[in-house]
């Protein structure tokens, strides 16, 4: 007859501290996500618009009778958007006495050739409007930024401020473009 | 969880994963010269939608519709080059517009 004893190997001390600890790392789990929570609780402030219109204040724009407050909703270069390329995002709100009276807002870089071709429209809230613009990268730094404002009654005004005026991060980003040109 | 469940769960992840590029579709076109008379535009969508149907107008620079169109079921539009000055003009909507200078067309 046979005997066999087992003898348990003794566990090294490194292998201790983890059976002992290792159930305290959900502890870490959830810390993890708080290292996050300043950057969420910004980004959520921006779009709620606890932050105001963006990130940049670009300032009140007179277009004709009318005016608006135009923002940088990021304070930063354009964006790469996919195919469609390089975008910008503005946020504009309208003048309280202009908000019943225009019907469309537009932006464009460049002087638009009629209303039809005036850029890209902003929707949303005329308290809190948006619009994706995009900046092709062969743009000159000094070029305008044109804003037509189209009202109900079938008038049209426009109005245009430098690029480094609405932009400075934008035009900051076209010089660095220059090779590509 | 039933296979079902499963897959169900994981097509809204796939939703919510991608919700924010399907939000975003902005008007694309290209233009580029088929040979030394002929045009060709394709217009489309940056989520990678054609542009069936939609309005594709060639306009001279005193703003005269040189040559109205609407875009082919390939989502192309093919043209005489005008021998005026011109822009091509993808129209999908107020707001949604791409214009395409004549010098911006490549050559053949």
């Amino acid at each position: 007859m046979s005997q066999s004893t087992t003898h348990p190997s003794t566990p090294s001390r490194l292998n201790l501290i983890w059976r002992k600890w290792r159930f305290h790392l959900n502890v870490l789990l959830l810390l993890i996500p708080l290292g996050f929570m300043p950057k969420y609780f910004s980004e959520a402030a921006l779009f709620r618009g606890d932050e105001g219109l963006g990130q940049r204040d670009v300032g009140e724009i007179q277009v004709g009778p009318w005016s608006l407050r135009l923002a940088e909703f990021r304070n930063e270069a354009p964006r790469q958007e996919g195919p469609a390329g390089p975008m910008k995002h503005f946020n504009a709100a309208l003048c309280q006495r202009c908000i019943g009276q225009v019907k469309a807002t537009y932006l464009r870089i460049g002087k638009p050739r009629s209303l039809r071709a005036a850029g890209v429209i902003f929707f949303g809230s005329p308290y809190r409007m948006g619009a994706l613009l995009p900046v092709p990268s062969k743009t000159q730094p000094d070029a305008e930024l044109w804003i037509t404002l189209e009202g109900w009654d079938g008038s049209m005004h426009q109005a245009s401020i430098p690029l480094s005026q609405a932009s400075p991060a934008t035009v900051a980003w076209l010089n660095t473009q220059g090779t590509q040109r | 969880m039933t296979s079902r469940a499963c897959f169900k769960r994981l097509a809204l992840l796939f939703c919510a994963g991608f919700s924010s590029s399907v939000l975003a579709h902005n008007p694309m076109c290209e233009c580029k010269a088929i040979d030394a008379e002929q045009i060709q535009c394709t217009g489309g969508f940056s989520d990678g939608s054609g542009a069936p149907g939609v309005t594709l107008d060639v306009i001279g620079y005193d703003e005269t519709i040189l040559v109205p169109g609407k875009l082919g079921a390939d989502s192309t539009l093919t043209f005489k080059k005008p021998n005026a000055e011109f822009y091509v003009l993808f129209d999908a909507g107020p707001g949604h517009v791409v214009e395409i200078d004549q010098a911006d067309i490549e050559a053949p």
